[in-house]
Formats: structure tokens, C-alpha cells, sequence
């Protein structure tokens, strides 16, 4: 009977495991026998006559250029996480409470996390024009610059030009999830530390917070790993330049691939994110299994 | 089907005659032949593309071509990823400057073969050689042609300055045109990454007499004429709108944003779809350099491995546009010169200026396109350099000697040309 159990089990599991074989452990195989292949090809489905080795690897970790693009990627990620999950968390806070037009607010939130990231690109590259954009028009009418900033082809502004697009995109996930998590905390605990003399701060700290932590951890790590794999908001605006100032590893590993033809090269880059990925699900791990296990 | 159920036969029956109505008649199936193009949407370009696949369709019931349009930024990158992986498109259309790294993949089909039953050979001016590769030809040429000089009048006007003639006239007229503030720039040109950057650089330079390659074929980017010129370039590039592809430029001349920009001659198409208050003062002439640049522009080719009828109908399509008739209408709604001899007689040309300043430019140019075959071979990749390097001059203050040291650097690591 048990071993009966088993089987329909192990039956009804089998179409999981084949998809997960088929869609992410074949790829992995590929990617890694992709990298360890020395030479050039151009043909993509066909590495015979290419040797193993470990070229590749010394190739890209010593080359300058793939720390400068992990040190673009964590300034990306950090830059654009940090600004969405307190603009997320201020909103959240702000559509608890009571207002007239409240319900209509919470449903024009959504609305950056549902458009495209190749439309928000759209909309930024107007935005930011050099020549024409609003953003620039406001800035020299406010006598706050004399000369117009080529956001997106400047090396010096082009890395925060990018991040802009990915909050006004990333905002709303934190609302909607800590929003979530705020409705969930009973109002008597805050009637309780008012009636102790708790300020607003002293409410926040020992009543909101501890009531939307988990949420909030949760909704941070996810976000962190979505922007450090971000490709189409960067793409779309800038390629990764001007002169690589935007070039993330995602974008670096896209351009050695199909730009320079170095399939190994972009390879090896995939697999420097996945290490990077799983430090950071590993520096996850303990604040998430305290909050949900 | 006895001893089987009744529903179940009625079921197994139903779903033979679906499958039998789904293989149905083969006969009356469309083919349908791929043809990714940058110029589908280009004014000039587009309405010959668009003639042409109309008239081939009609002549040839059952096929149809599927024109449509990739940006021409992303285009060799995307072209060169279908070709690795096997799924090139049927028609395939290139940039002559990057043939060479195509054919040498063995990607392109020989066509000597099929061109001794047509005259290709004989009617073709002698540039049809560049589609040569290893002794075969690889390609029919579409395009040759020689920079000219696009200008707003008014423009010039306003500023109290004449057409100018020489470059330091180029330079005082472009400064004296430019008012940011108001939106008005005196100078067209790519500002953001692009792969146009290479002939923007190239072009100017070969113009004043300098060059980005030696005559040996190596690079030549630090020496001092060439600083010289690509500084030149770099002050009239600080006049251009900032951000802006090859595309947005042409579109904010013909807006009457920008008051010059030299370009290739079928942008002369684009300027028939200016707006009333702007298209009177749009004009033509000879870039105001001592040296025409120009080159060839881009050619028609065959995927190696297509299927014979495939295969055969895309031969048919590139036999009809090499004809003398539809290469007329090439030159008449493009406004660059046709690759033919014999398209237009000395007195149809005299009857339109722009088709006259056209044939003059292409039989003037010098090529500003890299001959030696390692620098062809590794042409997107230099031109991709280039672009990085060239938003350095636009946006920094960098000494252009030092932009052009770091970008030789680059490319000799890169691109090494032995």
C-alpha cells in the first residue's frame, strides 16, 4: 500500500520534475559546458572540435572590466532597491489610512508595475531627452542648470538615468505586498500603545514594523534579485553605455554573447551572477526563516 | 473498427476527419518568404521596397514577402544570431560593410552560377566586385554613393551666415546657427551609441584628407592629422542635439530643428515629407570639403542552405530589381545612384538636380569604409568601439588625443588587424 503511496506520488510529481529538468537544469548544463569550451564559435549549436578548459574563466575574472561591471550591477540594484522600498513603504503607511479617493489611489499604484519595462523605457528616454525632454525644461526654468544633461549618454548621470525608470517600476510591488501585510495588524494594539503614551515613531518601531517585517524581507529579496537580473529597462535606454557606464553583468554577459560572439565569455558571466544570486538568497536565508518558518 | 464502443468510433472518426481536413489541400498553401530590412520604414528606400514586393507578389501567385523592419542599430547583431542558429531570413539584405565578416562564415551563397543567365556581370559598375569573396560572388550590390550636404536656408539666413564652402566656414556656420535654449541645433549627427558613429567619424575625416586606417590597412586613429580631424568633427558634434540616433537627426533636419547635416543622398526622400512651413528651405549640395567621402552602401544576398524553391524565388526577386527598369525607379525614388551603367541617360540625369549631385558625389568618393580584410572581417566590432569612444568626445572634455590613444588600444586588443 505505501509503496502503492509512492509511486502515484512520485506519478504525480513526475511532470514538475521533467519541466524543471527541461527548463532550468538542461540550460544549466548547457551554460556550463558552454563555458568550459575554449575557442570561438560561431555556431551556436555546435561546439564540437572545441576543447575543455578553464580559459574563459581566467579570461573574464581577470579582466577589469567584468569587477567594474559588478560593481555597476550591486550599485544598480542597491540604488534602485533601497529608494523603491522606502517610496513602497511610505505609500503603504499613507494608503492605510483614510482618505476620499483612497480605493482609486491603491488601483493607480498597480499601474508602473503592470507597463512594460521596454515602455518604460520609452517613457524615461522622452522624459530625460537631452533636447526636448520635460525634465530638463523644468530644471533650466527653475534656474537650476544652464546647459541641458544628456541623462542617458552622459557617463556621469547615465547609471542614476537608468535607476529612475526601475523604482517608478519597483514602487508599487513593496506597496501592494507591505500594504497587505499593514491590513493584517489589529487596530486595538494601536489604540494600546497610544493609550500607554507610544508617539508615532514608538508606534511605528514596536507595532508597525514587527506587524510587516516579514512582508517587507520578503518583498526586498525578491526585488533584489529581480533588479540584479533587470535587462530590458537598461537595454532599452542605454545598451549598457555610454562607454559602459551602465553595464551591468546581464547586459555585459548579452554583449560578449551576441555583440562579440564569445559564447564561453558570456557563459562564465552567467555563472559569476548565479554565484552572486546565491550569496545574497544565502545572506537571506536566516531573516526569512525566522519571519515565516 | 468493430469491437469498439459506439461513441468511442464516433469520436475516432470525428478526429480522422479533422486530421484529414487539417492536411488538406497543399496545394493552396502561401509561400511566405522572410525579408527583414532597416529601409522598411525609410521614405525613399521604403517606397521601392514596397513597389518592388507588390509587383513580385503579383507576378507570382501564392507567395508572399514578408518586408518588415529592424532598427538599423540592432540590425547585424540580430542578423548575425539568426545565421548562428541556423534560421537565416530568405532575402537577405547587408550593409556592404559588413559582408565580408558574413561570407567568410561561408553564410552566403555563391551566385556566379545563377548570374551567367543574367548580365550582372556586364551592366554593373565595376564596385560589383566587392561582392566578390575568395573568387566567388557572394552578392548583388545595391547601393554606392557620395556624401552630400543637407541645409536649411532660413536657417542660415537667420544666423547672417552663407552656404558654406569651406570647413572653417562649416565650423563658424554651424556655432552661429546653434541655440540650444530654443531647441535649434547647427549640426546633424549620431550623439548616442550607435554604429553610425564609425561613418560619422570616418566620413569627416576622409573629408578633410586624413584617415582612420593607414594604406597598409592598419589603424591610424593617433595620428596628428587624424586628431586633428576627428577634433574638428568633435566641435561640430558639441552644436548637435545630445542623445540622438542616426534616425532622430535626419527627422529633427527635416522638423527644421537642425540647420545642416551631411548624410547620404536618399535622405533626399525624407525631405518630400517635411512639414509646409519647413520643406522650401530645404537644400542639397556638395558637402564643403576637399575630399568626397562615400563607399558602397549595402547589397542583396542568398542564405547558404535555403530549399531549391525557396531558393529559386529569392533569385527571381533579386533578377527583377538588377533589371534596368526597376532600376530606374531605384534611382528615381531613392535619389542615389543605381549600380547599373545604363539606368539613365546624361540628359534625364541634367533634368533633376538632386539625381545630378547625386552621380556626381558617387563618381567623386573616396571610400571611407576600411579595406584590408581583417579590418572588414571585424567591422561590427570596430564600429561598435568606435561608437563607445565616440559619446566620449560629445559628452566629456576628455583631450580627443587621449579618447582616440584608448580607442586604438582598444581595438588592437580587440580587433587586431595582422
Amino acid at each position: 500500500m505505501q509503496q502503492q503511496e509512492r509511486r502515484f506520488a512520485f506519478a504525480l510529481l513526475l511532470p514538475a520534475l521533467v519541466t524543471t529538468g527541461l527548463l532550468i537544469v538542461y540550460p544549466m548544463y548547457l551554460v556550463i559546458s558552454l563555458s568550459l569550451r575554449e575557442g570561438k564559435s560561431m555556431n551556436f549549436l555546435d561546439s564540437t572540435g572545441q576543447v575543455f578548459g578553464l580559459q574563459h574563466y581566467a579570461d573574464v575574472l581577470s579582466d577589469p572590466g567584468t569587477w567594474t561591471s559588478v560593481v555597476t550591477t550591486l550599485v544598480y540594484t542597491a540604488g534602485s532597491m533601497l529608494p523603491s522600498f522606502l517610496m513602497g513603504l511610505a505609500l503603504a503607511l499613507l494608503l492605510n489610512t483614510t482618505f476620499p479617493g483612497r480605493r482609486l489611489f491603491r488601483g493607480l499604484i498597480l499601474l508602473p508595475w503592470a507597463v512594460p519595462g521596454v515602455l518604460v523605457s520609452v517613457l524615461f528616454l522622452w522624459l530625460l531627452d537631452a533636447s526636448y525632454g520635460v525634465v530638463n525644461a523644468m530644471l533650466r526654468q527653475a534656474g537650476l542648470i544652464s546647459t541641458d544633461i544628456a541623462w542617458f549618454t552622459d557617463e556621469r548621470t547615465a547609471l542614476a538615468a537608468v535607476i529612475a525608470p526601475t523604482i517608478w517600476k519597483s514602487f508599487p510591488f513593496f506597496t501592494l505586498t507591505i500594504l497587505a501585510a499593514l491590513q493584517a495588524v489589529p487596530g486595538e494594539l494601536y489604540e494600546a500603545a497610544r493609550m500607554d503614551g507610544a508617539g508615532r515613531w514608538q508606534r511605528f518601531r514596536y507595532v508597525t514594523w514587527p506587524g510587516v517585517r516579514g512582508a517587507a524581507v520578503l518583498a526586498l529579496v525578491l526585488n533584489t534579485l529581480w533588479a540584479f537580473r533587470e535587462f530590458d529597462i537598461i537595454f532599452a535606454t542605454t545598451g549598457g553605455g555610454p562607454y559602459r557606464a551602465t553595464e551591468t553583468l546581464g547586459i555585459r554577459a548579452y554583449q560578449e554573447a551576441f555583440s562579440y560572439f564569445e559564447i564561453g565569455r558570456a557563459c562564465v558571466l552567467g555563472i559569476v551572477m548565479l554565484a552572486i544570486a546565491l550569496v545574497v538568497v544565502l545572506a537571506a536565508r536566516r531573516p526569512l526563516q525566522k519571519e515565516f518558518f | 473498427m468493430t469491437g469498439i464502443p459506439m461513441k468511442r468510433r464516433t469520436l475516432l472518426s470525428g478526429a480522422l476527419a479533422a486530421a484529414a481536413l487539417a492536411a488538406g489541400p497543399a496545394a493552396a498553401q502561401t509561400v511566405e518568404l522572410e525579408f527583414p530590412t532597416w529601409q522598411a520604414e525609410e521614405p525613399g528606400p521604403a517606397d521601392f521596397w514596397n513597389e518592388a514586393v507588390k509587383a513580385f507578389e503579383a507576378s507570382h501567385p501564392g507567395v508572399k514577402i514578408n518586408k518588415y523592419q529592424i532598427p538599423f542599430k540592432d540590425y547585424i547583431d540580430r542578423t548575425t544570431v539568426r545565421f548562428a542558429s541556423k534560421r537565416p531570413p530568405d532575402i537577405v539584405q547587408l550593409p556592404t560593410r559588413n559582408f565580408a565578416a558574413f561570407a567568410q562564415q561561408g553564410w552566403l551563397m555563391p551566385l556566379d552560377e545563377l548570374m551567367a543567365g543574367t548580365d550582372i556581370k556586364q551592366a554593373y559598375i565595376p564596385l560589383q566586385q566587392e561582392m566578390v569573396w575568395e573568387g566567388k560572388t557572394q552578392g548583388v550590390l545595391l547601393m554606392a554613393y557620395g556624401m552630400v550636404f543637407f541645409y536649411n536656408e532660413k536657417m542660415l539666413a537667420d544666423a547672417s551666415v552663407s552656404v558654406p564652402k569651406t570647413p572653417d566656414d562649416l565650423l563658424k556656420a554651424i556655432k552661429a546657427t546653434t541655440n540650444s535654449a530654443a531647441g535649434t541645433f547647427g549640426w546633424g549627427a549620431t550623439t548616442s551609441e550607435h554604429p553610425n558613429i564609425f561613418v560619422d567619424w570616418s566620413a569627416w575625416a576622409t573629408g578633410l584628407g586624413a584617415s582612420l586606417f593607414t594604406k597598409a590597412g592598419q589603424y591610424n586613429l593617433t595620428d596628428p592629422k587624424t586628431v586633428a580631424a576627428i577634433d574638428s568633427f568633435r566641435q561640430a558634434v558639441k552644436s548637435a542635439p545630445k542623445g540622438t540616433s542616426t534616425e532622430t537627426a535626419r527627422q529633427l533636419f527635416v522638423d527644421g530643428k537642425i540647420a545642416m547635416m551631411r548624410d547620404g543622398p536618399w535622405v533626399a526622400a525624407l525631405i518630400a515629407k517635411a512639414p509646409d512651413a519647413v520643406r522650401p528651405h530645404l537644400k542639397v549640395g556638395t558637402m564643403p570639403f576637399p575630399v568626397v567621402a562615400g563607399g558602397t552602401s549595402n547589397s542583396i544576398h542568398i542564405p547558404v542552405g535555403l530549399d531549391p524553391a525557396r531558393q529559386k524565388l529569392v533569385w527571381e526577386f533579386i533578377t527583377m530589381i538588377s533589371r534596368p527598369d526597376w532600376q530606374a525607379r531605384y534611382f528615381k525614388l531613392v535619389k542615389a545612384p543605381s549600380p547599373r551603367k545604363d539606368v539613365a541617360s546624361d540628359a534625364e540625369v541634367a533634368k533633376d538636380p538632386m539625381l545630378s549631385l547625386a552621380m556626381n558625389a558617387a563618381g567623386k568618393a573616396e571610400n571611407l569604409f576600411p579595406t584590408a580584410a581583417a579590418a572588414q572581417l571585424g567591422y561590427a566590432q570596430i564600429a561598435k568601439l568606435v561608437g563607445e569612444a565616440g559619446i566620449r568626445l560629445v559628452n566629456t572634455e576628455t583631450p580627443t588625443e587621449t579618447v582616440l590613444k584608448a580607442l586604438q588600444d582598444e581595438l588592437s586588443r580587440r580587433v587586431p588587424i595582422k
